[in-house]
């Protein structure tokens, strides 16, 4: 027998053999808690929430990155490997790494089509976006708007049906479940609307990206605009200048932007127009739960305080 | 393959497009578009001493620092991917390269999406996933060209060929995966190279095995890290080499074995601005060849060596802005480079080639980007004199050669998602 094939030959067993006892040492089987992964912390702390100690909720990104641009690096597979439900935002928010992260995680509980995918945009209308219509440019949003954690009706209507299927995949806790999604929910909806009527209504604001523009739907605000041209395209200083004009001589408002977005076009047109900037939390903290998205409605409302 | 052949394609690809439409087919679509601009400035050596492909003096393409591009206007690699879901139970996936002149089936397969415990098992023409860059597609490449390891170790498109893979993914803490693939080992050129003519039957298939592993720690938010180790072995190995009035051959089988690791660094700040990516490989071969001559009477066997070659590249590649990154690779090829050399018939321990190379990409939006790359190449010269290499060209008594490549690379369609 030759070397290579001494090798081959002693090479495929060993791999085989390594194979078993890996097999053998990872029990895939879930002892009590349900074992969760949520693409962004909103889900994660809506899943806490509702599976309370039924759920082990590990959250892929954080907090504060953009979630149009992650990559399926090694630890988000790992994690998808192991989850019992994975709960994304969809819209295609993920598009870009969570189909690649799914192909290398080999979890078929996590095949689309099956209960253990929960893809929250299914349930939700999600505002309408501008590249829905217009021309093909990398299907940013091409679902719609997918950023709708900034509206926390929409964050409140993902509960009962997220509730729905922690229940499907725990038959025992199902009302327990869809108890605690109705606190939850009605808790965020009573939450949002004592912050709204805080506020002087007519407000404009101008947003970095199609995200911000969520605000829109549950505080007294109005979107002016947008420092993108178009979703996923940078600002281009043409875009700024016509975007100036047309605000110049209306009433004042804010320019805002999510921390991650850069600052440079959102500070230019600011100064040009006499507005103030701010940057906003996008998400709540990795870990964190109702109390977190509650105080996080507050911090975006108080963008539309800073002035005052 | 020629037009003829990948017109029904993409015929085929309208017709789903105009069915999608109507029914949310679980398909799509996608078309990546390259073009490239090629200028040589300086005049280097032609190939890597012992890497020499082209011994059948003008026949196939010779590769060396040209990438196998024409001076100027190059169309570069364009790629119609088409990927899609039959239920719960597998998924299929057609990948057809293309330039101006030819078409050719790159992927064409099929993998099982519910298999038990972590297993998946996939079928049909594929990339092996040896090593890092080797699974990759150029669109997610840093530099505008393949590795000098993955192109004269492995051959034009790396190790891509017909087979089956089956790898496990266990629900450990960490990140694994293991496999092992068995290919038929057909490529005309690169390690299962077999020319015609050999005066011996080739194995049946399948010739290649492989086995990879990868593994990546959980580093939080800002820090990921992937490790692979993997090996593999040839049945058969044989290339010509045609004298005119005599021919040599070497037949044998071998095996590989590499490393690679990829580490990527997040700054959390906008589109890559303060990211890094920091990667290498290495890889060695080794072949356990006799050698036949030619005469008269026929072919003679006559002795027998082992031949070891081995190619490396570290690179690094930085967001200096949002949208902008610059990148820098060192590779070195033929470290180890002992390889067979005839009159006399030897074991001729060659001397390294090495290229170094640097990029600068602006990635206006996320489907395109605009790449520049300049690169040295220090090509061993092939030490001895060659009384029948008369023909070839490029031979100067400079090994080094300058060149720059401009690269346009875009994705149309679904564009799918990026790997790590």
């Amino acid at each position: 027998m030759s070397l290579p094939m001494a090798i081959g030959g002693r090479l495929v067993p060993a791999v085989l053999t390594a194979l078993l006892l890996f097999a053998l040492s990872a029990a895939s089987v879930q002892a009590g808690a349900l074992n969760v992964v949520t693409t962004t912390s909103t889900m994660g702390m809506l899943a806490r929430e509702i599976g309370a100690e039924r759920v082990e909720v590990r959250v892929l990104a954080a907090p504060d990155r953009d979630p149009h641009y992650l990559d399926a690096r090694p630890a988000f597979m790992a994690a998808l490997r192991r989850a019992d439900l994975l709960v994304e935002k969809g819209g295609d928010l993920e598009e870009g790494w969570l189909p690649a992260a799914l192909t290398g995680a080999a979890n078929p509980r996590l095949n689309s089509g099956r209960p253990g995918h929960f893809r929250a945009s299914d349930f939700l209308h999600l505002r309408r976006s501008i590249t829905m219509d217009g021309p093909n440019l990398g299907h940013v949003h091409g679902e719609g708007n997918p950023h709708f954690q900034l509206d926390p009706q929409r964050v409140a209507a993902v509960a009962a049906p997220l509730a729905a299927r922690l229940g499907e995949l725990l038959p025992a806790d199902r009302e327990a479940f869809e108890d605690r999604a109705r606190m939850v929910s009605a808790r965020i909806l009573e939450h949002a609307e004592t912050v709204a009527t805080r506020l002087d209504p007519g407000q404009r604001f101008v947003a970095y990206h199609e995200d911000i523009d969520y605000l829109e739907e549950w505080l007294p605000v109005e979107i002016a605009g947008y420092l993108e041209p178009l979703p996923g395209i940078p600002p281009t200083a043409r875009h700024l200048r016509s975007l100036a004009d047309s605000l110049r001589d209306g009433p004042e408002g804010v320019v805002l932007h999510a921390v991650y977005q850069p600052a440079r076009g959102a500070e230019f047109l600011a100064a040009e127009i006499g507005w103030s900037r701010q940057a906003l939390p996008m998400e709540p903290p990795a870990n964190g739960g109702l109390e977190d998205y509650l105080e996080l409605m507050q911090v975006w409302a108080a963008a539309f305080q800073a002035g005052e | 393959m020629r037009w003829h052949l990948a017109m029904p394609a993409i015929l085929f690809v309208a017709m789903l497009n105009s069915a999608q439409a109507e029914d949310p087919l679980d398909i799509s679509v996608s078309l990546i578009l390259e073009g490239i601009y090629y200028q040589r400035l300086s005049e280097g050596n032609e190939e890597p001493a012992g890497f020499g492909h082209d011994h059948g003096h003008g026949h196939g393409h010779h590769h060396g620092h040209d990438h196998g591009l024409d001076e100027g206007f190059n169309l570069g690699h364009s790629e119609l991917a088409v990927e899609a879901r039959m239920g719960d139970w597998l998924e299929g996936a057609l990948m057809l390269g293309f330039d101006d002149k030819n078409v050719e089936v790159e992927e064409a397969y099929l993998r099982t999406l519910s298999l038990p415990a972590g297993l998946q098992l996939k079928g049909g023409k594929f990339l092996s996933d040896i090593g890092y860059i080797n699974s990759h597609h150029n669109h997610d490449w840093d530099f505008v060209d393949r590795p000098l390891f993955s192109e004269f170790l492995f051959g034009h498109h790396g190790l891509q060929d017909v087979g089956v893979q089956l790898s496990f993914v266990p629900a450990t803490p960490w990140y694994t995966r293991l496999g092992v693939e068995a290919f038929q080992g057909d490529e005309d050129e690169g390690i299962a190279r077999f020319d015609d003519g050999i005066p011996v039957d080739r194995e049946s298939g399948p010739r290649l095995f492989t086995a990879f592993a990868k593994t990546g720690p959980d580093l939080g938010a800002d820090h990921a890290l992937q490790l692979g180790a993997s090996a593999g072995f040839l049945r058969d190995h044989g290339r010509l080499e045609d004298h005119g009035a005599h021919g040599h051959a070497v037949v044998g089988d071998g095996w590989f074995a590499g490393v690679d690791a990829v580490y990527r660094h997040y700054a959390g700040r906008s589109y890559g601005h303060g990211d890094w990516r920091v990667g290498g490989e290495y890889f060695l071969v080794s072949r356990n060849v006799d050698e036949y001559l030619q005469g008269h009477g026929g072919w003679t066997r006559r002795g027998n060596y082992t031949e070891r070659q081995d190619g490396l590249y570290l690179q690094a590649v930085y967001g200096f802005l949002p949208r902008w990154e610059a990148g820098l690779r060192a590779e070195a090829l033929g470290l180890t480079n002992r390889v067979v050399d005839f009159h006399p018939t030897r074991l001729e321990s060659l001397d390294a080639s090495y290229r170094s190379a640097a990029q600068v990409t602006f990635r206006p939006v996320e489907p395109l980007f605009l790449r520049a790359q300049i690169h040295y190449d220090d090509f061993a010269h092939h030490g001895h004199d060659h009384g029948h290499d008369h023909d070839h060209q490029g031979h100067g008594g400079s090994g080094s050669g300058l060149g720059f490549l401009f690269q346009i690379n875009v994705a149309l369609g679904a564009h799918g998602a990026h790997r790590f």
